[in-house]
């Protein structure tokens, strides 16, 4: 159990600023994902809080105490790598226990703590295997299996499930985030996948070339993003300019909304407003409709997904995308009313 | 189906010209062995005969081994001598080569610095500069430092033409093998020795051992590096052969000198054959 933060660090490798200026802080017990896209430093960041690579300004802290110059070996940390880097010329059996091997540690302990971590991952009958012979998802959990043994005060993941296919990717999520409750281990997982970040992590921390963008739950970040970058990165759709008054409408090009009570009386101002397409209700008559903050439109195109169905419905100049379960099908061109609930409508300030 | 047609096609026959080609390269490498062998066991072979014209087998009441053998094992021959001077130099040359050349190759590999082409450019030096050049120059610096027929005299000198190849070697070994497994060790709380003998060596092993090997044959082949600065002190295999063969005759003990020469490095590939093939490439490595 061990808190760790992240204080104004930043790293450069040589004229090229990998990092710059990140201020995070995980509490005890916390599973955060670094977020963000391919090149925004995720990897620097977990090497840095590892301790393979040194931070060129800030400090990173562990329970409040200083260990940016601690080396590698003595921070006690863990680091399943992307690619596993699994010890080709050891068993199972001596990957798994490399770790205490190193330490010293007497061999009755040893055969203890290993017959009992390769319990927990189910991989007691490929001990003797090598790990050119296990499959993608036998591989990963040698690699955690590895890790684990150590007792490590921080556990960092460095996408490890890019590799695996979509089923086995679902069941080692589940494996991985039941194992962080039992064991209650501080852990930063790494992912470029929202979806991924959003079912696994307490906290997400989103990247953007080396900046951290947001730090928030996972429902906040997908519901009220502090930028249309972020709600772009989080898969939103449906971002349009609005001018905001001090009533609380918002004024588009294709209707006026109506705001949640915490918008009212804040100033007019210009602002993005964000329409999550799943908080959009799609009704065949105006007369069902409650009276504010419904929209005609006319659907212009439709994507199956088999659960669920996206419609693209034209309102005025915008196209308004709309996901709906699909217990209907609406056919194309048919005349259609929109209708959002005022307090579920996010609105991005200007500047951001 | 096709399959099957693909590999019986890899086990047919050789064409006759596949034959020929394997022949004639058998007889490139063993060819020049089969005078020796007859001469090592003649009792007189004179020219222009094209066989010896009496063998030992004839001779026996009057030595017990054919007399080559029979000079070449006793101690006149100064054969043992050779020998264990030979393989000392070898392995320590070999030892302290890989010593130099395992982190030397570890850094080009992995880092670039200010320099590297250059530096990569002066490794190659001892291959280009002639041997002899090195030779004198060296006997020049050693007979004043007093090194001059010693051991470490000649040991200095053989780590010059070794050390670019096995470095050569090294690095491109070490641009196989990635970072990750070393670091993976680190987080894993091993130290630097633990990281070096656990998992960088073993492995490293088809490299170490391939370039060991290598070192090791070129050095107990160098004749004119030894020679100069064994200064008649120390002899090895290459200078005592020369010195027998130095008159101008080949005679019978020459001959069996110079096939006692080739045991040991033909020993040594068929040991570390086997010990590459089953430690590394048995164990999952390479697939
Ligand atoms: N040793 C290094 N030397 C120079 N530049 C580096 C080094 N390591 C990383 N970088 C650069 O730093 C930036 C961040 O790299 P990093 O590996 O942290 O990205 P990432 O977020 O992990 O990306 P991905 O999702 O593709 O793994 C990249 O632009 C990369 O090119
Ligand atoms: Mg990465």
């Amino acid at each position: 159990m061990t808190k760790v933060q992240l204080k104004g660090v930043r790293k450069d490798f040589g004229a090229f600023t990998a990092i710059e200026n990140i201020d995070l802080e995980i509490a005890s017990g916390e599973l955060v994902a670094l977020l963000g896209p391919s090149g925004c430093g995720k990897t620097t960041t977990l090497r840095m809080i590892s301790g393979l690579e040194v931070p060129s300004f800030g400090s990173i802290l562990f329970d409040d105490k200083d260990v940016s110059e601690v080396p590698v070996q003595d921070r006690n940390v863990g680091m399943v790598f992307q690619r596993y880097a699994l010890f080709p010329h050891m068993s199972v059996e001596k990957n798994v226990a490399f770790g205490l091997k190193v330490r010293g540690t007497p061999r009755p302990e040893i055969e203890e703590r290993l017959q009992e971590i390769l319990d927990v991952v189910q991989l007691n009958e490929f001990r003797h295997r090598f790990p050119a012979q296990l499959s993608g998802g036998q591989m990963q959990r040698v690699a955690i299996a590895r890790t684990l043994i150590t007792k490590p005060s921080v556990l960092m993941m460095d996408e490890p499930l890019a590799n695996l296919d979509t089923k086995l990717r679902g069941e080692m999520r589940r494996f991985i985030r039941a194992l962080q409750k039992r064991l209650g281990i501080t852990t930063i997982f790494v992912t470029h996948d929202q979806v991924e970040a959003m079912e696994l992590a307490d906290r997400v921390a989103v990247i953007f070339e080396g900046h951290l963008a947001q730090y928030d739950a996972p429902d906040a970040l997908y519901q009220r993003p502090n930028s249309i970058k972020i709600a772009d990165f989080m898969g939103a759709t449906n971002i349009f300019n609005a001018k905001v008054d001090a009533s609380g409408q918002a004024q588009t090009s294709f209707t006026t909304l109506k705001l949640g009570p915490d918008e009212i009386g804040q100033g007019s101002r210009n602002a993005s407003v964000i329409l999550r397409s799943e908080v959009i209700d799609l009704l065949l008559t105006a007369e069902e409709a409650p009276a504010d903050n419904t929209f005609a439109g006319v659907v212009t195109a439709r994507e199956f997904f088999g659960a669920t169905v996206n419609y693209s419905v034209t309102c005025g100049e915008e196209k308004i995308i709309v996901t709906e379960q699909s217990r209907r099908l609406v056919e194309i061109g048919q005349q259609v009313w929109l209708n959002i609930q005022p307090d579920r409508i996010w609105l991005i300030p200007e500047a951001a | 189906m096709r399959r099957r047609k693909a590999t019986s096609a890899l086990n047919t026959r050789l064409s006759p010209f596949q034959k020929i080609y394997l022949l004639l390269f058998a007889g490139f490498i063993l060819g020049p062995f089969i005078p020796l062998i007859i001469q090592s066991f003649a009792f007189r072979w004179a020219w222009p005969d094209l066989l010896p014209s009496t063998w030992w087998l004839e001779q026996r009441e009057k030595s017990m081994l054919p007399l080559a053998w029979d000079y070449v094992l006793s101690p006149y021959s100064r054969m043992l001598e050779a020998t264990i001077n030979t393989v000392f130099i070898g392995l320590v040359v070999t030892v302290i080569c890989l010593a130099i050349c395992l982190p030397a190759a570890r850094v080009l590999a992995r880092e670039n610095f200010r320099g590297k082409p250059a530096f990569e450019f002066f490794l190659s030096m001892p291959l280009i500069v002639p041997e002899a050049a090195i030779g004198i120059a060296l006997l020049m610096i050693f007979i004043r430092l007093g090194l001059a027929g010693s051991y470490i005299g000649i040991i200095i000198a053989h780590l010059i033409p070794t050390i670019p190849y096995m470095i050569r070697m090294l690095t491109a070994v070490y641009q196989g093998l990635g970072r990750d497994f070393e670091e993976q060790a680190m987080i894993l709380g091993a130290n630097r020795w633990q990281v070096l003998r656990l998992v960088t060596l073993p492995m490293l092993i088809p490299g170490v051992v391939a370039g060991a090997l290598f070192t090791f044959l070129v050095s107990t082949n160098i004749f004119l590096l030894t020679f100069f600065l064994g200064q008649g002190k120390i002899i090895t295999l290459p200078t005592l052969l020369f010195s027998k063969i130095a008159g101008g005759t080949l005679d019978a003990s020459a001959a069996g000198i110079t096939l006692l020469v080739t045991v040991p490095g033909i020993i040594l590939l068929l040991v570390t054959e086997r010990f590459i093939k089953e430690e590394a490439f048995g164990k999952g490595f390479g697939n």
